[in-house]
């Protein structure tokens, strides 16, 4: 058998499987977003563009588009930025082994919780009354703070989870990343007369561009399905201050409206615009991690 | 001035020292070579020289400065790397300036120094390179600018050239001990290579074991070694050794009968010793010759302008080198001698060299 062979007879099943399931369910969102189905009568006719020309005046649809952007810079760059603070931290400041393996052990557990679990305990952790933040804040004379109930800082306080449960995953596999530098590089800088952070700004985190880039990307594509998260944790309130597209199109489509070709033809855009994004977003990394 | 003393250095890692309270001084403007097999804490000397590897004992002064305690940063030193170390995502530029903008060194200051460097090591077309897209030799040399740029009291290198092919090797050599008599900067340079050692210091350090066996010119080294492992380490081809005795101001191993300049060696009669005989000391002679070795030819190693001639003598190889060696071929009678004055003597027990110190 040739190598071109295995390749092609390996691969065909799952992609098959894969194609088959992508196609029909992105053909199915397509036909519906040109009918008008939905959940209230068994009917349907065919309206075109209308439902996606009905979305351009869509005010919600727009909010919903800013939330989504909004949510994805706030933790793909909190996620980094907690993930290079606390690895260079841990770096510097534990160096026995068996210390560093229990810390990274116990960052790794916030992401193996599943995400409605991790959004329970936070629900808990910020109530008004009872949680833990509120008694923190009260230490400290501000407070008692709406959390989830605050228009201003919902989204944030929602970020905040994500970010503890990928930030604290990202920080372990920097700090593991951070140990397989080589480390002549790093001493040279020592008698260059850098200092620690020096080292790092300059030196060791610029070594480690590639893989950061890459595990931005990761978040970046993980971030688009926070939709359990958010959910849960405020069902994409108050108001519609933390309604993602994919909240907006659930409430649209099953929950509330039960307008199942509006939310199709939300869904379609939200296809088309990530990838969009994304092959701009890709093609940008892979030119800066060189 | 920038001498340097260390004083009583040990370093352990775990309970087992590796350096076992090492003195040592080295003199402003000299340029002094650890020399040692792999292992035997070359690195580890210089790193704690550097500021790298904390000392577990002892203290290091540079220039008068107790240094022991201070920052790498901080001890005005400069050190070239095995592996280059450069910094592989900054250009050659960047590279070389990086220590002097963490000083906060003016821009221009930074700019002509970088000039006069790159000019004096020949680095002015690939300034603007990324290291990974230049050849070792580039990469010493800029490592070498980086060191240099500095101006520091002393240089360190940590066998520099041992990633570098046999040529490029011998023409860095030659320009690192250019650059020292130019610049006279104190220097300490670490090999593991005989024929370095011997070409580029003024004073050889010869490590055995993280202890100092001997330390001299590289003549000294060469033609007193003051131990058998100094004697055996040194010089290419080996010294031959054999177990001997002293009989009658005559030192005896076999066939072989050398006699000994009366008063150079410090050795009793029917004393038990080992022989050195330096290959490069020897060379052909008539049969009948005083201290005449006589041998049967086993193999010729040509080296171009001699060649060494391994044979057999009292079913032991011996080598020599001579310029003569084409007459020879595998097989001949050969009778060879050594110079006069060129013999060596080793206590069977202890090693030690029995020259005696004026002799
Ligand atoms: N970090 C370390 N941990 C334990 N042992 C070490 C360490 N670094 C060096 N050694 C030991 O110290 C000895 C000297 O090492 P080194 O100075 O690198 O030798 P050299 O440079 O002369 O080849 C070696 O036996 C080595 O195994
Ligand atoms: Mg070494």
């Amino acid at each position: 058998m040739t190598r071109q062979r295995f390749i092609f007879l390996t691969l065909a099943p799952a992609t098959l499987v894969l194609v088959t399931l992508a196609l029909v369910s992105t053909g199915g969102a397509l036909w519906f977003s040109v009918m008008n189905r939905a959940l209230r009568s068994p009917d349907s006719e065919f309206v075109g563009a209308y439902n996606y020309l009905r979305l351009l005046r869509d005010k919600r649809f727009f909010n919903a588009l800013e939330i989504s952007a909004i949510w994805e810079v706030v933790t793909v760059a909190g996620t980094l930025i907690v993930a290079v603070l606390l690895a260079v931290l841990v770096h510097e400041t534990v160096k026995r082994a068996l210390w560093r393996n229990l810390i990274c052990f116990a960052f790794l557990a916030p992401v193996l919780l599943p995400r409605v679990a991790a959004a329970f305990i936070w629900r808990f952790l910020y109530s008004p009354s009872l949680g833990l933040a509120n008694w923190f804040a009260g230490l400290f004379g501000i407070g008692p703070i709406e959390f989830l109930a605050d228009p201003k800082i919902a989204l944030l306080s929602v970020a905040v989870v994500d970010i503890w449960q990928w930030g604290l995953f990202f920080t372990v596999i920097l700090v593991k990343l951070l140990e397989t530098l080589p480390q002549d590089p790093i001493e040279a800088a020592m008698l260059d007369n850098a200092r620690t952070w020096e080292i790092h700004a300059f030196v060791t985190l610029p070594m480690l561009r590639g893989p950061i880039i890459s595990l931005a990307l990761v978040k970046a594509v993980e971030s688009l399905r926070s939709f359990d998260l958010i959910f849960v944790m405020t069902g994409g309130g108050p108001g519609t201050a933390t309604e993602t597209l994919d909240l907006y199109a659930y409430q649209s489509g099953i929950n509330l409206g039960g307008r199942i070709s509006y939310a199709s033809a939300m869904s379609i855009l939200l296809l088309v615009v990530t990838t969009v994004a994304f092959t701009f977003i890709w093609r940008a990394g892979k030119k800066w991690s060189r | 001035m920038a001498n340097i003393s260390c004083t009583g250095i040990t370093k352990s890692y775990g309970a087992h020292p590796v350096i076992d309270g090492l003195d040592l001084t080295v003199a402003d403007h000299e340029f002094v070579v650890f020399l040692g097999p792999s292992g035997c804490g070359k690195s580890t000397m210089l790193r704690m020289i550097a500021g790298l590897e904390e000392v577990t004992a002892g203290r290091i002064t540079i220039g008068g400065t107790d240094v022991t305690d201070l920052h790498p940063g901080a001890r005005g030193v400069a050190m070239v790397f095995q592996s280059y170390a450069l910094y592989p995502h900054m250009t050659v530029a960047d590279n070389i300036t990086f220590g002097l903008r963490r000083l906060g060194v003016p821009k221009d200051e930074v700019a002509r120094r970088l000039r006069d460097v790159a000019a004096m090591l020949g680095l002015d077309a690939l300034l603007d390179r990324k290291p990974k897209n230049m050849s070792g030799g580039q990469q010493q040399r800029v490592a070498m600018a980086r060191a240099m740029i500095k101006t520091p009291k002393v240089f360190l290198f940590d066998e520099p050239l041992s990633n570098l092919d046999a040529k490029l090797r011998e023409k860095l050599r030659t320009e690192i001990r250019k650059m020292h008599n130019a610049l006279k900067t104190t220097t300490i340079f670490v090999t593991h290579d005989q024929l370095e050692a011997m070409t580029i210091a003024d004073r050889i350090v010869l490590m055995r074991a993280g202890a100092i066996e001997q330390q001299g010119t590289p003549d000294e080294i060469f033609d007193r070694p003051a131990t058998r492992f100094v004697a055996d380490f040194i010089g290419s081809p080996t010294m031959n050794f054999r177990m001997g005795i002293i009989r009658n101001g005559v030192a005896e191993a076999g066939s072989i009968r050398i006699p000994l300049p009366p008063g150079r060696f410090a050795v009793a009669e029917g004393q038990e010793v080992e022989l050195g005989l330096r290959p490069a000391r020897m060379g052909l002679v008539a049969g009948d010759a005083p201290g005449a070795i006589h041998g049967r030819v086993v193999l010729i190693e040509n080296m171009g302008a001699e060649g060494q001639v391994i044979a057999e003598v009292n079913g032991a190889e011996m080598s020599f080198v001579t310029k003569e060696f084409r007459r020879l071929a595998p097989g001949d009678a050969v009778s060879f001698a050594l110079s006069p004055d060129h013999l060596h003597i080793f206590d069977r027990a202890s090693g030690r060299s029995l020259l005696n110190k004026d002799a």
